[in-house]
């Protein structure tokens, strides 16, 4: 099974193209090949998950690598992109969710009649696009799989989206458009500044062209490349990420150097590079103040692709934060700690602020999503292990929940055309089995113990509350303020439940009526229980993801903390 | 001059053995003769014919071309002509560019309805297509002011006639008129500063060391002066800002083939010698002068960048918003020029390579709306790519290409580019540098703003009448083809990169 992390790439992009050669009315087939594909993908991913081996040394498992473009810029030196794709810590329990999320999208996109075949194969170069972004190890793939989740994602908002789906997806478009450039400028500087040493000792000659090569190689060249001894024509420029990682591997002189002292508007470039970075995957995330395209996004979206929007595209946001910016400029990472544990904070209140005033359910919800990436950001700004521990058992918890709350919305709107709060009232009289599913991802959301989201928010708050001894990173300040945001959402999805689901059944006479509002069918079952039991599986057992992920994790705690202290 | 007959009959033997090096030209300008000629008759079998007659003379001009590039480490760089012309690989990299770029000219006019109903002047139509080529083909193997200027001019003698194509249409008198005024305008100007040039140089071919040595001894100010005088005809050729002023009336009068051609091949060919031009400041010219060279380069780029992409931003029509792409294209890889300190000239040479597959694609794309299905503004293209889906997916293919992003070799191409600037910029850590990287990156997000309103009027938008409209089969095949390469060198940029390599490797 060397090929794994492929097929969970290309499973669904072959599908793509099956469903293009499959006729325009052939609405089942597509539907039925969308749902092996991502079957497929899931049990791949389930398997992926148990085969992966939480105690080994190796840094990546289920690697595939190869050359893929080789450009001679001569004195430049060989630019070299790679088909480097693997696994790790950080990434497996994303891909995980990868591979859960799709499914559930299909079964949630199951009622789509206008223009099916399109919208499934958008859906499907999205969901293979995703997985990519997750499983890539090449900054040029990573950017490549990066910038191809933007294009289906502008169709899917804004050809199936509601009534303002084109401003909406336009502007999801521009913020996320802009966010990637400033992702661009900083990759162009860093693949000029970083060598591969591996390849670049085969080209100058250090070691045999196909034989392995050793550490003391590697060094030996590492060290020539500081000593300048080594050509810059044979130097062969990198977009591999571990490669990124090593400072060893900067060469001398140029502006991302770890040792550049360019300053410029009075700031190290390398500190430049890591809030350009910063703030293009913040965009992602979304962090307040970028966040304004998110509620536009959601609200117009189709249910299934809000799910998607909410569970697997935001943590691509916070995935790079930790895949790329966090690892690669370490010592700028530790001297914006404050500020971006701050930018998280600010996230968490304003979000939750904002979620408690939306009379909209699946606005509120949208905000409730900006509160819980802070949590994220916090976790990650705290760097401790609790602290990281938890923001990517968030990013997780996060994608299972907000699944469930957009699949909640999806189901009240099919049935009623609306989904302010106010139009309803005590549906828990016509809709009992919905309204405990609602109960159990609300309170999953607000972080009640014994769901996955208490966990992930207890880690991140301790490690917050802890860093200012263990790490030196943030203030305890910005802990105890995160927790009123726990208590923001309390309030906000008490509020909702209380006046949605509970007192005299009432729905508003303009909408399609009482008789309208019926319990889950059992395609929405299919959806919410699994969910559900997940939710509370990974509530219950948290050990169950984290004793996977976690070394992975420590381990990049410790490379940042290394390098950046 | 006194000559003795020595020399003279040296000379005479050069300007013989020259004529090795002119296959292309030579071929060209028999075809361009035959065509003539054979215009003369009024057989309808012979009108038919003569599109494919000039279409000969191209491909053959082609493989001479290919048959140069094959030899190139054999033929090494020759001047030739008593120093008038060189022959080079960039000579005949740009050569194999133009003679592609008729070849899909004449193909794009053979799908043009209104260019096949077209019947009179059809045979000056495509003379004039291989005189224009030939003028291409001598200015980038031009190393004399001097014949820099003919070539130039015939260029551009070429490009007044071919604009005004279609007579019976209003604008494309308007536009031939306004293309001659500021064409004659720039040549003027042009030849204003050459006779500087040639006077403190004092010389006419621009690739003597004595030449740059006597100019380095100007003061800054004043060279920048005449150079700034001497490029205007090459700004010009290129549509930078400020010489662009001419690009949107012509793109919206002339018939979309001929605009294709003018946004790459005259495009081309003033890159070369800009190029030319270049490398020989970096090697003679004095330091002092060769920072204000990078100013002046930077400044005309950095404006030529805004200029475009903002003017685009508020077009109505598709082709005056491709007229400004095509101004912000110039923008970039003066750009690039501008980092004198590294070789950008094979990123450049990319550029434009990827560039010809674009343009060609996307008036082609503009040609079948406008012929096939009447819509001349972008607002009216509304739902189109739901009922023609396959020119849709190929529109969002070759936009998102103009735009730079990936996966089109449009962004392999921009990513070369701004490397070299990057790679300039660590090395001198000049603040013009990183503000035409920064300013080139952002501005991208500003084109993509224009572009992407195609397909958002495409796709998202409905009330498109039901009239039933006929896209034929090959204009699908035709446009599918022309947008392969813009995958194809994504995925596999090599193919063209090393072929880059060598032209460059052998080029003076």
């Amino acid at each position: 099974m060397n090929y794994i992390l492929s097929s969970l790439i290309f499973i669904p992009l072959l599908a793509v193209l099956i469903i293009l050669c499959l006729p325009k009315q052939f609405y089942n087939g597509i539907k039925l090949v969308s749902l092996l594909a991502t079957g497929l993908q899931l049990i791949l991913a389930v398997w992926l998950f148990s085969a992966f081996n939480p105690a080994t040394t190796q840094a990546y498992q289920f690697v595939e690598q190869l050359n893929w473009i080789s450009l001679d810029l001569q004195s430049l030196g060989l630019l070299q992109i790679q088909y480097f794709i693997g696994v790790d810590g950080i990434s497996l329990g994303m891909v995980l969710l990868t591979g859960l999320i799709s499914v559930v999208g299909v079964i949630a996109s199951w009622t789509i009649s206008k223009n099916v075949k399109g919208y499934f194969a958008l859906y499907l170069l999205l969901v293979g696009s995703v997985m990519g972004c997750f499983l890539a190890l090449d900054f040029f793939l990573f950017y490549l799989f990066f910038e191809f989740m933007l294009l289906p994602m502008y169709f899917l908002i804004g050809m199936w989206g509601g009534p303002r789906r084109e401003y909406a997806a336009i502007k999801f478009f521009i913020y996320t458009l802009v966010g990637s450039l400033l992702i661009l400028i900083v990759m162009i500087g860093l693949y000029t500044s970083v060598i591969d040493p591996v390849a670049t000792a085969i080209r100058a000659g250090h070691a045999p062209v196909s034989g392995p090569v050793t550490t003391a190689t590697i060094a030996e060249v590492q060290r020539q490349v500081v000593a300048g001894t080594l050509a810059s024509e044979s130097l062969v420029h990198t977009f591999s990420i571990p490669d990124m990682q090593q400072a060893a591997n900067f060469v001398p002189g140029s502006i991302l150097h770890v040792l550049s002292q360019k300053k410029l508007w009075g700031y190290p470039v390398r500190y430049l590079a890591f809030l350009l970075l910063f703030i293009g995957f913040a965009i992602k995330l979304p962090v307040v103040p970028v966040h304004t395209w998110l509620p536009d996004a959601h609200v117009e979206a189709p249910t299934a692709i809000s799910v998607l929007l909410a569970s697997l595209l935001l943590k691509v946001g916070g995935y790079g934060l930790f895949r790329i910016v966090y690892p690669v400029f370490p010592e700028a990472a530790a001297y914006y700690a404050y500020f971006v544990g701050l930018v998280g904070v600010v996230s968490i209140i304003y979000g939750a602020m904002c979620a408690l005033a939306m009379a909209d359910l699946k606005k509120m919800i949208a905000y409730s999503s900006v509160s819980h990436m802070g949590f994220v950001l916090l976790g990650l700004a705290s760097l401790t292990a609790e602290g990281t521990n938890g923001a990517i058992y968030q990013m997780f918890s996060h994608g299972l929940i907000s699944a469930m709350l957009f699949i909640i919305t999806g189901v009240i709107y099919d049935r009623s055309g609306s989904r302010i709060i106010d139009n309803f009232r005590g549906l828990a009289f016509s809709m009992p089995a919905f309204t405990a599913l609602v109960v159990i991802a609300f309170f999953a959301s607000l972080g009640l113990p014994g769901f996955s989201g208490f966990i992930a928010e207890l880690l991140v708050l301790l490690g917050a509350f802890s860093s200012s001894t263990v790490s030196g990173m943030l203030p305890r300040w910005m802990a105890i303020v995160a927790t009123i945001g726990l208590l923001l959402g309390a309030a906000y999805y008490l509020w909702a439940l209380q006046r949605m689901f509970f007192g005299k059944h009432w729905v508003h006479p303009e909408l399609n009526g009482k008789s309208a509002m019926t319990d889950l069918t059992g395609r929405e079952y299919l959806m919410l229980v699994p969910l559900a039991i997940l939710v509370l599986v990974f509530g219950l057992f948290p050990s169950l993801l984290l004793q996977k992920i976690s070394p992975g994790i420590n381990h990049f705690l410790q490379l940042v903390l290394q390098n950046g202290g | 001059m006194n000559i003795s007959a020595p020399s003279l009959i040296a000379s005479l033997t050069d300007i013989r053995n020259g004529f090795a090096f002119l296959g292309p030209e030579l071929i060209l300008s028999f075809f361009f003769l035959l065509l003539v000629g054979l215009d003369l008759f009024k057989s309808r079998v012979l009108k038919q014919a003569l599109p494919f007659v000039a279409l000969t003379g191209i491909i053959l001009g082609l493989l001479t071309q290919v048959n140069f590039l094959h030899q190139l480490a054999a033929k090494q760089t020759t001047v030739f002509f008593t120093g008038l012309l060189i022959s080079d690989g960039l000579a005949h990299f740009a050569g194999l560019l133009f003679s592609v770029a008729g070849v899909l000219t004449i193909v794009l006019s053979l799908l043009s309805n209104q260019l096949r109903l077209k019947f009179s002047g059809r045979g000056e139509y495509y003379a004039y297509l291989l005189v224009l080529l030939t003028g291409l083909n001598l200015m980038a193997k031009s190393v004399n002011l001097l014949m820099l200027f003919v070539a130039l001019e015939l260029v551009s003698i070429a490009s007044y006639l071919l604009t005004t194509t279609l007579k019976k249409q209003q604008n494309a008198l308007e536009s031939g008129l306004k293309y001659i005024l500021y064409g004659t305008l720039a040549s003027g100007v042009m030849l204003y500063g050459m006779s500087f040039l040639y006077g403190f140089g004092g010389s006419l071919s621009f690739t003597d060391a004595a030449f740059w040595t006597n100019l380095s001894r100007l003061n800054g100010p004043f060279f920048l002066v005449i150079f700034l005088l001497t490029f205007a005809g090459f700004l010009f050729k290129i549509a930078a800002a400020p010489f662009h002023f001419w690009a949107p009336d012509v793109y919206a009068g002339a018939p979309a083939p001929i605009v294709a051609l003018f946004a790459t091949a005259p495009k081309i060919a003033g890159f070369v010698v800009i190029i030319r031009f270049l490398a020989q400041i970096k090697s003679y010219l004095v330091p002092a002068l060769q920072d204000d060279v990078m100013v002046l380069i930077g400044g005309i780029a950095l404006l030529t960048l805004v200029i475009g992409n903002f003017t685009a931003l508020w077009q109505s029509g598709a082709r005056r918003l491709l007229a400004y792409s095509s101004v912000s294209h110039a923008g970039f890889i003066l750009a690039a020029l501008a980092a004198l300190a590294t070789n950008s000239t094979e990123a450049v040479l990319f550029y434009l390579s990827v560039l010809l597959f674009m343009n060609f694609s996307v008036f082609l794309l503009v040609q079948i709306f406008e012929e096939r299905l009447q819509i001349f503004y972008i607002k009216d293209l509304a739902g189109a790519g739901k009922n023609y889906p396959v020119l849709g997916i190929l529109a969002i293919i070759i936009l998102i290409s103009l735009t730079g992003l990936p996966p089109t070799a449009g962004f392999t191409s921009k990513l070369l580019l701004f490397t070299n600037i990057w790679q300039n910029y660590s090395a001198t850590g000049s603040p013009l540098l990183l503000t035409l990287l920064l300013a080139g990156i952002l501005l991208t997000g500003v084109a993509f703003f224009y572009y992407i309103r195609i397909p958002y009027f495409l796709f998202f938008k409905r009330n498109f009448s039901s009239e039933k409209k006929v896209v034929l089969g090959r204009d699908n095949i035709a446009l599918s083809l022309l947008t392969l390469p813009l995958l194809l060198f994504f995925f596999q940029p090599a193919w063209l990169t090393e072929l880059i390599r060598e032209v460059v490797l052998y080029s003076k």
